[in-house]
């Protein structure tokens, strides 16, 4: 039996299996929250020798320097605390639901207890470069041969083959060589100003988690487990298919395109009243476009030969965002949404933090849901991504993990190890809840 | 047609989608197996048709390259969903369907006669699949909206871009494409709980492009997160807001580097300057995050950078283990030696475009030579109502005669 079990009667679609979980940073990590948030029991595999950063913080015991540097990092009150570890805001989010162990796979023994798990198990998923599961002799060979119908999702930026398989890189920097941040940024700037989002590995984190459950279906078909290999690059490039067949239909490169649409306008972001306050609005007919004249008290705008179609209107963006952005300066951001979009103009309010939590409509629809962590606080999470009509639909049910939390129960019940057993891993430094000193 | 076994190939899914939310969503589900019928309007069909980039820029409803990118996999098949008997049709083809998947506006359905109820009359099994901007319900949920407007509402635009200039948005359609990509996630999720929890009945999946936005767009979660902990609300960076980090200029473009006080002593390495290592402001990771080592430290990198290309870069920076990888255009994407190496782009042939190269599957299921081998190649965009007889008589047993009446009848 597994245990991540909805509260209520009603079963969740993933309950029953269980996922060794070698993930890291984001995109990894997103995908098995997924799995975790629908009933799968998911099981990071960790160890208190080797920190991974950027996933229980950025650095095991970060200086406080780093801390108040880098206040974004997100500790409660900016304080990293006694367990750094425990209290890193982005973990403790991706990781609800999640069980954590520890096992330092480098020795015998830890290569023992991961087999033992894995015989119970329906599946892996990893997001590290192919040399260091190597390492851990954690292969599709190795996992194919110890658990014949296990599911194994590998996620390395490059692909297990080829030339870059054992280029290291986060999101931003292979989103960078797919031509993302290039496309993205300013038009009148250089590109050391480029926006360093990373969608890549929210994409990354839904895709693998789909790959999960096609594998779970191929199973089914074939009678025996599958490899399914999805690197993060190749998962993102299409996201930029309009861009991509461009450029082999016709040539044509487009760089540079801050809020420019290849077509429409008004089509931009404008400052609004208050501390870097702003509204998007975008025109996508004629219809509109009166409209917004009308709502700015600009009706003359609409006959002005420069603005008359949209063609015109995009050539000559440059002056009409500014005249708009003249009018908005006046206004409040919400305020400029609900008037245009009492007139169905395309608008919206570039929300904050503070008011993507405060927001009516994603609490009406039930998107926030409070979850309480035992060395971090009470905080509001995200609930699933998609309403189902007839599944349960609370997602954050138990708080994230903390280093070695589980390991009483998967050591003890789930592989059956007694007590004598659990002390000798305690002793030999596979079992804790701290990392080792050496560990900065 | 499909060759071996692909998890999705038991699947049929009446695909009402149009533009690019819903394609997309059910371009994903075609890609690995599903049987996907494209309901398009006689005549002018799915609006992508006429959307640029067109072949050669000349436009035409067989020529838009987003139209076909997105629409490989599927069948085509004209139906008036203004008229009654094209309603029925489509109940009919749901009779003997898994999936319907619908991008309409909220209510949009329920007009037609075609809302969830109505069709689990026709066949309680289906797994009904609703993408919208804003979702079926709440405040918002009959606003207007394109992309720049729901990444402004949900993603990470705040913290976009530069503090002393304006949030900029993500390239393209991207938070459009991630709404369908989770689209098609719900679906086979919800696929599992019909057959497992459900005994076979099927549900109404509600999928909002401002909720996936929100759920993570842009590390969107990570700074919601970050808000809570710190009280921070975040804002633009500025060009380089860390030691050794940012986009710095080669011989021949951009890079972009990530050194970071965690992982500065690489880069110092990197740029052959180790003794730096031993003087007490590098030495350790506390005086490496001190804010003015990041102008201290471009001195060093802004020279070493410049004498270097792109890819002498991103060699050295695989070498020694650093974040890092170049400001690529699409143009060097398609030349890129490591995506060449993986074979990734794909050529799909079509009679207006002949041969091009598409982008690859977004993930590989390897299959053993039992299983069918390698994955099947892609087919090609349909033409509009290419498969209309094909799906009207082998799927709902029509006669010549009744899709001809049909056809005069401008239903088909």
């Amino acid at each position: 039996m597994t245990t991540n079990g909805s509260s209520g009667t009603q079963k969740l679609p993933l309950e029953g299996l269980r996922i060794l979980d070698f993930t890291v940073v984001w995109a990894g990590p997103y995908s098995t929250m997924q799995l975790a948030d629908w009933g799968a029991e998911v099981i990071r595999i960790e160890s208190l020798q080797h920190f991974a950063s950027t996933t229980r913080g950025v650095m095991a015991r970060p200086p406080v320097e780093m801390v108040r540097a880098q206040s974004w990092l997100g500790y409660p009150d900016d304080d990293a605390g006694e367990r750094p570890w425990n209290r890193y805001s982005v973990f403790n989010h991706h990781g609800r639901n999640k069980r954590a162990i520890t096992v330092d796979m480098t020795r015998p023994e830890g290569q023992e207890v991961f087999d033992k798990l894995l015989r119970i198990s329906d599946g892996v998923i990893e997001n590290n470069v192919p040399v260091s599961m190597e390492r851990l002799d954690v292969t599709w060979e190795r996992v194919s041969a110890v658990n014949p119908n296990a599911v194994m999702i590998r996620m390395p930026a490059f692909g297990l083959t080829g030339s870059y398989q054992n280029y290291r890189t986060w999101g931003n920097h292979m989103e960078a060589l797919s031509g993302h941040p290039l496309i993205r940024t300013y038009p009148d700037l250089t590109p050391e100003y480029a926006p360093q989002g990373v969608p890549a590995d929210a994409a990354s984190g839904i895709g693998a988690a789909f790959a999960f459950l096609l594998g779970l279906r191929q199973r089914r078909k074939i009678g025996k487990g599958v490899l399914i290999e999805a690197a993060t690059a190749e998962n993102f490039v299409p996201l930029l298919g309009d861009f991509v067949m461009d450029y082999t239909m016709n040539g044509r490169v487009w760089t540079q395109m801050g809020n420019d649409h290849w077509y429409l306008a008004p089509h931009n972001v404008y400052r609004c009243q208050g501390q870097d306050a702003w509204v998007t609005i975008a025109v996508e007919n004629e219809d509109q476009w009166v409209e917004l004249c009308r709502v700015m008290r600009m009706e003359s705008l609409a006959g002005d030969t420069r603005f008359v179609d949209m063609e015109s209107r995009h050539a000559n963006r440059i002056e009409l965002d500014s005249i708009i952005g003249e009018w908005t300066t006046n206004h409040q951001a919400h305020w400029v949404m609900n008037r245009l979009q009492q007139v169905k103009v395309p608008s919206g309010v570039v929300m904050n933090e503070k008011e993507a939590l405060e927001d009516k409509h994603l609490h009406e629809r039930g998107f926030w849901h409070p979850l309480t962590h035992p060395e971090a606080g009470t905080y509001q999470y995200v609930n699933t991504p998609w309403k189902a009509s007839k599944t349960p639909n609370i997602a954050p049910r138990r708080h994230a993990p903390r280093l070695g939390e589980d390991n009483e129960y998967i050591y003890k019940e789930v592989l059956g190890f007694s007590e004598d057993e659990y002390r000798q891993f305690e002793e030999t430094g596979h079992i804790g809840m701290d990392y080792d000193p050496s560990v900065p | 047609m499909m060759t071996g076994t692909m998890p999705l190939d038991d699947v049929r899914i009446i695909d009402l989608t149009q533009t690019t939310i819903g394609p997309f969503c059910t371009r994903m589900l075609g890609d690995y197996g599903a049987d996907v019928i494209k309901i398009e309007r006689p005549g002018t069909g799915d609006p992508a048709r006429t959307m640029p980039p067109f072949f050669n820029d000349e436009p035409g409803i067989e020529r838009s390259g987003l139209f076909l990118f997105l629409n490989t996999n599927k069948r085509s098949v004209t139906v008036d969903l203004e008229s009654e008997r094209g309603r029925q049709i489509i109940r009919q083809l749901v009779e003997n369907a898994d999936v319907l998947v619908e991008n309409f506006a909220p209510g949009v359905m329920g007009e037609m006669g075609l809302g969830y109820e109505a069709l689990t009359e026709v066949n309680p099994r289906i797994v009904v699949t609703s993408l919208s901007n804003y979702g079926q319900s709440g405040p918002y949920h009959d606003f207007a909206g394109t992309e720049i407007n729901l990444y402004g509402m949900g993603g990470n635009m705040i913290a976009s871009g530069d503090i002393d200039h304006e949030p900029v948005k993500t390239a393209g359609r991207m938070v459009n494409y991630h709404a369908g990509y989770v689209g098609a996630l719900a679906t086979t999720m919800s696929l599992h709980a019909t057959e497992f929890l459900r005994d076979g009945i099927g549900e109404h999946l509600d999928v909002s492009v401002f909720e996936t936005a929100t759920h993570s767009i842009d590390s969107r979660l990570g700074r919601l997160m970050g808000y809570q902990h710190s009280g921070n609300v975040g804002t633009r960076p500025g060009r380089s807001a860390a030691v050794a980090s940012g986009v710095f200029q080669c011989a021949d473009g951009w890079f972009l580097i990530t050194g970071t006080a965690t992982f500065v002593h690489l880069v110092i390495k990197m740029i052959g300057m180790d003794e730096l290592l031993e003087q007490p402001e590098w030495a350790t990771v506390a005086e490496r995050a001190k804010p003015e080592r990041i102008d201290e430290f471009a001195a060093y990198l802004v020279p070493w950078m410049l004498e270097r290309t792109k890819s002498e870069v991103r060699d050295a920076c695989e070498a020694y283990g650093i974040l890092g990888g170049p400001m690529n255009t699409i143009a060097d994407l398609l030349s890129d030696p490591g995506f060449e190496s993986r074979g990734y782009f794909q050529e799909i042939d079509h009679p207006t475009t002949g041969a091009i190269k598409y982008p690859g599957f977004h993930f590989t299921i390897h299959r053993d030579a039992e299983d069918g081998g390698p994955m099947p190649a892609r087919r090609r965009a349909p033409l509009l109502g290419e498969h209309t007889d094909e799906v009207l008589s082998e799927g709902l047993g029509l006669s010549d005669d009744e899709i001809s009446r049909l056809r005069a009848e401008r239903v088909i």
